[in-house]
């Protein structure tokens, strides 16, 4: 059997990879990305601001 | 080229991509398979009490035995000799299914059940395992590694290692059976049985717990992932291609996130498949440390510790199993300062944030492929993100938990007493393939860890901004995010 990955990875050879991982051109942040990031810190930290204050006001029941 | 080191997950093989089931459901059958066997021990059958248990042991006569009082006839061997053959029956027929060959299935399944077998028995050794002076009395010993019987898991890990570092061909002659995600969603929808019976306990202070795994969610889609490409991008200059699965994998759930990723933003497949070959590297780390880092430091704050677990630790096997670890270790410190608290709490912290991190894989593939499709790399109308991808990258064996943790909890608590009493050893006996289970899981993984390979092949930039995320990030956001929402909480004493 010829498993997948193994077909996968015998298309590239190591110096292919290892060529392109060393001089693939800097491709500078899109303004879609920098909104993405932004987005999804400020989402976080404010759910996680949300979840501790009811985690203050609603303790564990124990 | 080698590739000893990329076998790591079960990308379905170009065989397994026509067969009828995916590993994913093959997981729910097999473990809801094992879950319904052992509850007709509640109608007076039993019929997997043969299953094998292993005790803490000094003399080897004492290690193993079945699990019921039911077979003890059998003794130890003929009841290891039975779930040998019960297992490979059972998965060989699952290989049928998949449609892999089934000889090889067979042959390298021998090899990897008895490896990893020895050396979970190996690692229950007395002067391993022992924990208590009590228990170094009973043996007769003066001094024990206090690792306790689950840390035997590491020595099936270690036993992998050790394979895959030294003896590759043997790695390679053995890969067929060397499946760490089939064995750990098999052992996770077993699981959820188990966590039922523990929850149903104390169900105000399970349901609590459960309400504070959104937290982890949060974290691990929204912050993590964020950090994590940003450095990936600004910061190691990797393109958006290797980034994004990258970010995945180190934020989400390691080896699916990265391949839901992959996939989402129509990236070549050789990207996700080398990512996730950096997680399971690292996820052995992971498991090598963090378990007795949040012993020596967290043993007071036990649920703190399998939360922790389940934020830190990347790759749902290695996740699950350092909780269990994390939870042998503690309760075992804690027991020999004379508290004793009941098992399974850590675990099912542990387990339950994994499980709810893992259900919003495909929603966050969703998003990504959306953004990706149409903002980042415009395609064409046909290869745009589509609604149906959610469903098709939701990883099924969730669906197996909930299952067992609601038939679980409802014969636990909806049910004539007398029924209900005979509960926790009926789940019990699935329990014990769910060690199993997780034994395999830990062998396989350290299988597929080949360091020596990885380092050859030369991804040291890949493997930077994993260090980096990992050790200077991921791991402390977790246990403060840990410590927020779980300290504070212990389990409830055993009775």
């Amino acid at each position: 059997m010829y498993d997948y990955q193994e077909l996968i990875m015998s298309q590239y050879t190591q110096s292919d990879l290892r060529e392109e991982l060393r001089t693939a051109p800097v491709e500078p942040l899109l303004p879609v990305e920098k909104k993405l990031i932004a987005w999804s810190l400020s989402l976080g930290l404010t759910l996680l601001v949300v979840l501790a204050a009811i985690n203050h006001f609603f303790p564990v029941a124990l | 080229m080698s590739n000893a080191y990329v076998t790591d997950f079960r990308v379905p093989s170009t065989t397994e991509s026509t067969a009828l089931l995916n590993e994913d459901w093959l997981a729910v059958i097999l473990g809801l398979f094992i879950f319904v066997l052992g509850l007709a021990a509640l109608v007076h059958v039993d019929l997997i009490g043969w299953v094998v248990s292993t005790s803490v042991w000094s003399n080897f006569s004492q290690a193993l035995g079945p699990a019921s009082k039911g077979y003890a006839a059998l003794g130890g061997i003929g009841a290891l000799l039975a779930t040998y053959v019960a297992l490979t029956v059972v998965l060989t027929a699952s290989a049928a299914a998949l449609k892999s060959d089934v000889k090889r299935f067979a042959l390298a399944f021998t090899a990897v059940f008895w490896i990893a077998y020895a050396s979970w028995i190996v690692g229950n050794y007395a002067q391993f395992a022992a924990v208590t002076p009590a228990e170094q009395q009973k043996f007769g010993i003066s001094w024990s590694l206090k690792l306790t019987n689950e840390g035997a898991y590491i020595f099936a890990l270690i036993s992998g290692l050790i394979i895959a570092n030294f003896l590759p061909r043997f790695a390679a002659a053995i890969k067929d059976a060397v499946r760490p995600e089939l064995y750990i969603k098999v052992a996770i929808v077993i699981l959820g049985g188990f966590f039922a019976v523990t929850a149903a306990g104390k169900l105000s202070l399970a349901s609590s717990l459960i309400l504070r795994g959104v937290a982890a969610i949060v974290e691990a889609y929204l912050i993590y992932w964020a950090v994590v490409y940003f450095i990936a991008r600004k910061w190691f200059g990797f393109s958006r291609e290797w980034a994004a699965p990258l970010a995945s994998g180190i934020s989400i759930c390691g080896v699916s996130a990265a391949i839901a990723t992959g996939g989402a933003i129509r990236s070549r497949p050789v990207v996700p498949v080398l990512v996730s070959s950096l997680v399971v590297v690292f996820a052995v780390v992971e498991v090598l440390i963090l378990p007795f880092v949040a012993q020596t430091w967290l043993s007071h704050e036990p649920l703190v510790a399998g939360a922790w677990m389940g934020l830190a630790v990347k790759t749902d096997g290695a996740a699950v199993a350092a909780g269990g670890i994390t939870e042998s270790l503690i309760l075992a410190k804690n027991a020999a300062e004379g508290v004793h608290y009941q098992p399974g709490w850590i675990l099912g912290t542990a387990a339950t944030i994994k499980v709810f991190i893992d259900i919003f894989i495909g929603i966050w593939a969703f998003v990504l492929g959306y953004i990706w499709t149409n903002h980042v790399n415009v395609t064409p109308d046909s290869n745009k993100a589509k609604l149906k991808e959610i469903w098709q990258r939701f990883p099924k064996f969730i669906i197996g938990f909930v299952v067992t943790f609601i038939v679980g909890l409802y014969l636990a608590l909806g049910t004539p007493a007398d029924v209900a009493k005979n509960v926790p050893a009926a789940i019990g006996e699935a329990n014990t393939f769910r060690v199993i289970f997780f034994i395999l899981t830990f062998f396989s993984i350290g299988v597929l860890s080949n360091f020596r390979a990885l380092w050859r092949e030369g991804f040291g930039k890949l493997a930077a901004v994993y260090v980096v995320s990992l050790f200077g990030f991921v791991v402390w956001v977790g246990l403060l995010i840990s410590w927020i929402f779980f300290h504070g909480i212990t389990p409830p004493l055993a009775s």
